[in-house]
């Protein structure tokens, strides 16, 4: 695409065309171009192959987890309840994904409007991370089907689980509600929008407090396993709020890092106002970032301290939580924080890969690296592995398609 | 259920139950050969060779306790049971229940809180504690079919024999 | 019946937290690790001494609760032999609810150790305060039971669990529930009688009785045999205390007993978090509401001078 409007075309930004007759849904569908041409454009693109590949895989082995059952696709582990589907899937993808509120919160609540030209891409990373976390959560239950038996059917309140159930349910709609302006402009119902503008401050404190929560929550059904996480990844006390504190860098981070891939790869797709912005903008995310990455430092060192678990750090697995602590924080703190010194996005950007890489080993560290770590290391089944490549295929999928149709990267205008 | 419940306390059953007659010459040593065999079900009764073991124990309070007027070999029950009256009977289920756990044991027990012996094995307990407690520390057979082989129902029961699982059909292993 | 309110008061608990109402909520927290069980509650000594390690409460089980056939016969003890990942021993699966496994102890008189192993119906259980279906039950006769119908099958239940119980049947696509020992509360324990593999030992290795009792009986079986046993009853106070507990001549450690578990139920871990909950849902919407005031004010002051200059 980026090659065609180089060439002189025009990708949608208006409800009209510009003899001023209105698209027609599929045109728009279409991205304005002819079929012919649209699949022309797809097979372009080696991106494509590579999925048609991973489609051609994972999609049998997707069918056959359903066919088959959880023992066939994974090594169906008694000891390791949870495996790689709820490891990346949900634990990793939830933190991920936290850039939906706090993109609302700068924008909506702190009065930000200088953000206004990313909170959109925010929101959607948020509302899309959430939804394959579902997705991932729907592969891994034994009875999917039964997703609402803990909001309806048979209610266990006490539990962590129930909590995070119930929040990432909410916020879902949270978000899709935050996110129906930009479909209303796309499809031509100014109503819709209207309406969303009149609750969003109610939306944006409700996504506060649901992320505050779920996210922590999700720290917390570690504290379950006080014997089974290594103590170093352990904290009864802090757990809950290093999730939530890691999250927020991490949803910035993830952030800048599909901003960056949309400028690369989606260039078409970004208007002047988001282009021009960008850089300006990351840096300003990096500060947020850097800001999360400290306290979270800072955290990490007493909550080892709290609980007096110094000694654990000479050990094999210390080395390996230094490791992370180096890598996953330490080298993203001083490249954000020099970032934002030198007002260098493109450092920012180098240094959100290296965070998101940093939080994605946190969780796979809690949930399936030192889990169980004084018994064995479950190294996930090959399918299990294929299926995860397959969702996340479909998410990136999701997202493009997403973003090549509906005003996220860039602004809708009322008439052509 | 009914049923099926007599069918899981006969299950239980791997020794049986001393037939000795209170009269039985006690003073001649008791008989020669019991069968062991009222709670059999998964494994056949056990003729137990008594003049055998009269040889080998080094007095009947070994395995009769004080019931036969010795002094008990256990210093613990000696406290109380020094050697005094032989009891009526010196048959192990007179005092080990066949049901230990039923409700209407562990009713009686809960009834009589003055009771010492809240702790005593029931029949099948006693039996294979006695038996196997002395076979294993005197080197002798404590297999379970050294003593009683296991009947069809037992075979049933243990997966083993006639209905032994076909080799390598393994289903989920971990 | 203090304490039984408090089981309730708790599951009431996060309720709040989903309709965003915040009643409650703190004193779920402070009351966590409080709940004693009920007081006529049952439970079994396992006393390892005599275990002989012939496996006939395995076949017990199997026959009790139904389940498929075994791969080797029940008589079979080259089972002992096996290892599992990581040099583990067998573990209870979703095919085998109760598991008997041999331990070479140095140094011991008499052999190796035997040791049965089951769910141990915690007092407090980490697998019913995890669930967030609300699929387990603490009955008052001190069973852990599980109601396969309301199960998604999130398995933070086997996450739980200190003890690695709960087995998941993965082998099943259309119906996979998890598998656990129920201490035979459908078929005997309801109608007062003990559980199958209780009844079937041989050896009389495992006492049924009312858990208060059995605990005097523990330790006056203890106080009886001096030198003999190990002077603890594993399972008293573990996790808050279980029904199925234990008697050993060997360290606990070392015929596979966890014994860094400490005495807190599993619950008690995640308090903090429980506790944090009602402040967010009361302070976070006046906090951010203000927040986003200020914010504006300043801006609206903003606008207001750019309009007069
Ligand atoms: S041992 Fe595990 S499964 Fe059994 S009651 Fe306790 S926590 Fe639950
Ligand atoms: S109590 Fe019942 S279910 Fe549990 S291990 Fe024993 S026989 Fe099996
Ligand atoms: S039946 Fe009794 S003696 Fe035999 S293995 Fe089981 S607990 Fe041990």
């Amino acid at each position: 695409m980026n090659r065609l409007v180089g060439r002189g075309f025009q990708p949608i930004t208006s409800l009209t065309k510009p003899d001023g007759t209105r698209w027609s849904v599929k045109e728009k569908l279409l991205l304005g171009l002819t079929p012919q041409d649209y699949m022309a454009v797809q097979m372009r693109n080696p991106f494509n192959w590579l999925l048609w590949l991973i489609y051609a895989i994972g999609l049998p082995v997707l069918v056959g987890r359903f066919i088959y059952g959880l023992g066939w696709a994974t090594h169906g582990s008694y000891d390791y309840p949870w495996g790689l589907f709820l490891a990346w899937g949900l634990f990793t993808m939830v933190p991920l994904s936290a850039s939906g509120f706090m993109m609302g919160t700068t924008v909506e609540l702190f009065g930000r409007k200088d953000f206004k030209p990313i909170e959109r891409l925010g929101l959607l990373n948020g509302l899309l991370g959430y939804l394959f976390a579902v997705m991932f959560l729907q592969v891994d239950l034994g009875q999917p089907w039964r997703l609402i038996y803990p909001m309806f059917v048979s209610l266990g309140p006490a539990a962590v689980l129930f909590l995070v159930a119930w929040h990432v349910a909410t916020y879902l709609s949270c978000q899709v509600a935050e996110l129906v302006p930009a479909y209303s402009e796309w499809m031509g119902l100014p109503k819709a929008k209207k309406a969303i503008k009149s609750i969003v401050l109610g939306l944006t404190v409700a996504g506060i407090i649901l992320s505050t929560l779920h996210q922590g929550a999700l720290g917390a059904l570690f504290t379950y396993a006080p014997g089974k996480v290594h103590p170093l990844w352990y904290s009864s006390t802090f757990q809950w709020f290093l999730f939530l504190n890691s999250a927020i860098f991490a949803g910035l981070s993830m952030l800048i890092v599909v901003s960056t891939l949309s400028k690369w790869f989606l260039r078409w797709r970004c208007d002047d106002n988001f282009k021009q912005n960008l850089d300006q903008l990351t840096v300003g995310i990096a500060k947020g970032a850097a800001l999360a990455l400290i306290t979270y430092l800072v955290l990490k060192i007493i909550a080892i301290a709290h609980d007096n678990k110094w000694e654990y750090l000479f050990t094999g697995w210390g080395q390996w939580y230094v490791f992370e602590i180096a890598v996953g924080v330490i080298v993203p703190l001083i490249l954000y924080t020099r970032a934002v010194r030198n007002e260098s996005a493109s450092l920012a950007r180098l240094s959100a890969f290296i965070a998101v890489f940093g939080i994605a080993l946190n969780r796979l560290n809690t949930a399936l690296i030192t889990f169980n770590w004084k018994l064995y290391q479950e190294v996930p089944h090959w399918r299990e592995v294929v299926i995860v490549i397959t969702v996340y295929a479909t998410y990136i999928v999701v997202y493009r398609a997403i973003l090549a149709r509906l005003p996220i990267l860039y602004t809708w205008k009322e008439r052509s | 259920m009914g049923g099926r419940t007599r069918k899981v306390l006969g299950v239980t059953a791997m020794a049986a139950l001393l037939s000795l007659a209170p009269h039985a010459g006690l003073a001649a040593g008791g008989p020669t050969t019991v069968e062991l065999g009222t709670l059999s079900r998964l494994f056949a009764p056990v003729p137990f060779d008594h003049a055998k073991h009269t040889g080998l124990a080094g007095s009947c309070a070994e395995c009769h306790h004080h019931t036969l007027g010795e002094a008990p070999v256990d210093p613990n029950c000696a406290r109380c049971h020094r050697a005094n009256q032989p009891a009526k009977s010196v048959a192990c289920r007179e005092c080990h229940p066949a049901e230990r756990f039923g409700a209407e044991y562990l009713a009686r027990l809960a009834a009589n809180p003055q009771l010492y012996h809240t702790g005593k094995p029931g029949l099948k307990g006693a039996y294979h504690q006695k038996c196997l407690g002395c076979h294993r520390a005197m080197g002798g057979p404590s297999g379970c079919e050294d003593c009683h082989p296991m009947t069809e129902k037992g075979e049933a029961f243990y997966h083993t024999g006639k209905y032994a699982p076909a080799p390598h059909k393994g289903g989920h292993e971990e | 019946m203090k304490k039984i309110d408090r089981r309730i008061f708790l599951k009431g608990g996060l309720a709040g937290g989903a309709a965003l109402a915040a009643t409650g909520t703190a004193a779920t927290a402070k009351g966590a690790g409080t709940f004693n069980g009920y007081p006529n509650s049952m439970g079994v000594l396992v006393d390892l001494t005599k275990c002989v390690g012939c496996r006939t409460c395995e076949a017990a089980c199997n026959k009790e609760q139904g389940l498929p056939a075994p791969d080797k016969p029940f008589n079979d003890t080259s089972v002992f032999d096996e290892v599992r990942e990581g040099g583990q021993k067998r573990r209870t699966t979703e095919k085998a609810y109760t598991v008997v496994n041999r331990y070479d102890v140095e140094g011991r008189e008499g052999g190796p150790v035997y040791r049965k192993f089951q769910c141990n119906h915690c007092q407090e259980p980490a697998c019913l305060t995890s669930c967030f279906v609300n699929a387990y039950k603490k009955t008052p006769e001190g069973a852990v039971i599980y109601n396969p119908k309301v199960c998604v099958g999130c398995r933070t239940c086997m996450v739980a669990c200190p003890f690695y119980v709960p087995a998941y049947a993965y082998s099943s696509a259309t119906n996979p529930v998890v598998k656990k020992c129920i201490m035979c509360y459908d078929t005997r324990l309801k109608f007062g009688r003990p559980p199958a593999c209780v009844e079937a030992c041989p050896q009389e290795v495992m006492t049924f009785g009312k858990r208060t009792d059995l605990i005097k009986l523990g330790h006056e079986r203890i106080k009886a045999n001096p030198g003999k046993y190990v002077d603890h009853l594993y399972g008293e106070t573990e996790v808050g205390g279980t029904s199925w507990m234990y008697l050993s001549d060997v360290p606990f450690e070392k015929v596979g007993f966890d014994t860094t578990l400490g005495n807190q139920p599993i619950i008690s871990y995640v308090k903090d978090f429980l506790g944090m909950v009602p402040v967010v849902l009361t302070v976070w919407p006046a906090l951010f509401t203000g927040f986003h005031l200020l914010a504006n004010r300043k801006e609206a002051k903003k606008k207001e001078e750019e309009n007069k200059g």
